[in-house]
């Protein structure tokens, strides 16, 4: 039996403690500022109107949409440096001899990831949507509920690499190089339209693209949106219920305090 | 009284080196169970175990009824842990890590806030609750770190190593805080490698060395259980005739006599306290006045000894 109240504090810490790192806090604001600022408006100039007429008829639109996917997407995956930090003070074995069980940690925390990415990338989102003006609320919301579960399942495969892994070197490099892939293979800056055959068909599967479709979709940008809503939405819930499912799995059959480089 | 922790047959393998080597032992409701032996006897690893922090290799144990392997949710809800390393984020407060630890382990709202304030003024630390413990000192960082069993209270509290890197006054205050917390229901397994903190906090002292337990009993018993472990040191006025060492060896509980000078003796023996009031009596009898008397007692480093052949200090190095 899973107890919402121990999910919940534990959702509670890792939200306080990301409040903590000023310093990241302050540097993802301006890395936004800059993307927006400097280089959405610069390239936007540079599309010719057959491209913009692709995106829906204005690039930085397109652009600002897909950097708040990126946005989440990397706040959110901070989790699993949190990890790390953790284990390098002890606190990961701490955290395992609490009374909580595994499920809920694994919630907890997925969801404390997610959802403080979303309280930190919520002010953002409201200034793109209000750049790209809404037109239907309705649609937003359902859009901005499956960004909610995009944001733990990407918590939920943050944690699950940090576990797996073990080690904070190895763990750094491969969330590099993953980002670098699952950005750019998806259409989070970019239509599918414009990818070579091959690249498209990993992006029509890659849960950025579920995201950054959905989120077009419910900011009125359906002409761009790739992927339809429903299967989009589809998706987002399959890649969190596969995450979590595995995050459980790990910390319940294999994660053990010690051992950790 | 049924035992609360049962561990059968408790083994850890870390690839080829085994930390805790088929433990089998008994942790009695309501005692402080010591868990003595030096660095690498596979202490931190038992109850690591214990707290399903880590998982055994073979064997199991029982916290209350539930099997660590079988139930570890369970058997979390009976315990409650101080590492020996204080597991702090260094952008921590003590009041941060005390209330969550108080929400995490159910207490209501307002019970916590009373419950946190009484322990962190009990470890002296009300003052700084609001610092970072990044600028705590490592004493300061330990009291933080016990805290957490005090503001728990826990049916199983398991402690390691509580009062390494504290003074004498603070090592005192904590082990009052350890008996009051026993008197209040607790059961306490302490692991440590001070001999003086086993013998004196302990109801029982279990000794344990390269992963294996080697005896468990009271402190007393286990001292009195060294053929020969006290040692009376007594000098003459007179010299002693061979015959009267003679006679001298053949009292009850004389394991030994030396004679260091024909008036100054080493007697060898066990429970001296029963047996220093005859040996008076019979140099008295003999005729053979006591200028002076010193007792040594052994001490649970004797007892190690007596089972490895190495003082804690020896087992350490090695």
């Amino acid at each position: 039996m899973i107890s919402l109240r121990k999910v919940w504090t534990v959702a509670e810490r890792d939200i306080r403690m990301f409040l903590r790192y000023k310093f990241l806090l302050i540097m993802r604001a301006i890395w936004f500022v800059s993307q927006i600022a400097l280089f959405g408006l610069v390239v936007n100039r540079m599309f010719r109107p057959d491209v913009q007429s692709a995106v829906g008829g204005n690039y930085f639109n397109y652009y600002a949409a897909g950097i708040i996917i990126t946005m989440l997407y990397s706040t959110t995956v901070f989790i699993g440096y949190d990890i790390y930090e953790e284990a390098d003070h002890g606190v990961i074995e701490y955290l395992l001899s609490v009374p909580v069980s595994r499920k809920e940690l694994v919630l907890g925390r997925s969801i404390g990831g997610g959802l403080r990415s979303f309280l930190y990338v919520g002010p953002m989102m409201l200034f793109v949507l209000y750049l790209i003006g809404v037109s239907n609320i309705l649609q937003l919301l359902v859009a901005l509920l499956s960004l909610f579960l995009f944001t733990f399942g990407t918590a939920g495969f943050s944690i699950t690499l940090a576990v797996s892994i073990k080690s904070s070197d190895r763990f750094d490099i491969l969330m590099g190089v993953t980002d670098a892939l699952i950005v750019r293979l998806s259409t989070t800056l970019y239509p599918i339209a414009y990818m070579p055959q091959y690249y498209a068909g990993v992006a029509s599967i890659n849960p950025l693209t579920f995201a950054a479709d959905l989120f077009r979709w419910g900011a009125g940008m359906e002409s761009t949106a790739f992927t339809p809503p429903l299967l989009a939405a589809f998706g987002i819930v399959a890649f969190f219920s596969i995450f979590t499912f595995l995050g459980i799995f790990l910390h319940e059959r294999r994660l053990e305090g010690g051992g950790w480089q | 009284m049924a035992p609360i922790i049962r561990m059968v047959n408790l083994t850890k393998k870390f690839g080829e080196f085994t930390a805790v080597d088929h433990l089998n032992l008994e942790v009695e409701e309501g005692e402080i169970l010591g868990l003595l032996g030096p660095n690498g006897a596979g202490k931190t690893t038992t109850l690591l175990m214990l707290t399903t922090v880590i998982k055994p290799t073979d064997g199991t144990a029982f916290v209350g009824p539930y099997d660590v392997s079988k139930e570890p949710d369970k058997a979390r809800t009976l315990v409650g842990m101080a590492f020996q390393e204080p597991k702090l984020l260094w952008v921590d407060s003590p009041w941060d890590i005390l209330n969550w630890h108080a929400k995490v382990c159910g207490l209501s709202a307002e019970e916590r806030k009373k419950r946190v304030r009484w322990v962190l003024e009990q470890v002296e630390l009300w003052n700084d609750r609001f610092k970072s413990v990044h600028a705590f000192s490592g004493g300061m960082r330990k009291r933080v770190e016990i805290a957490k069993i005090l503001i728990q209270r826990p049916k199983i509290a398991i402690v390691d190593e509580p009062t390494a890197q504290i003074d004498i006054v603070g090592k005192h205050r904590i082990w009052n805080m350890l008996r009051d917390l026993r008197d209040e229901g607790s059961t306490i397994l302490l692991a440590t490698n001070e001999l003086y903190e086993a013998d004196v906090l302990s109801d029982r002292v279990a000794i344990m060395h390269k992963g294996k337990l080697l005896v468990c009993d009271e402190p007393k018993k286990l001292k009195d259980s060294i053929p020969g472990g006290d040692v009376v040191e007594i000098a003459l006025e007179k010299d002693v005739p061979n015959a009267v060492l003679a006679k001298l060896k053949e009292i009850p509980r004389v394991v030994n006599v030396l004679a260091i000078k024909q008036n100054q003796l080493k007697i060898y023996l066990n429970q001296a306290e029963e047996v220093l009031p005859k040996i008076t009596e019979f140099f008295m009898k003999e005729q053979l006045p006591v200028r002076s008397i010193h007792m040594s007692e052994p001490s649970l480093d004797d007892v190690f000894a007596h089972y490895t052949g190495l003082t804690i200090e020896e087992a350490q190095r090695e």
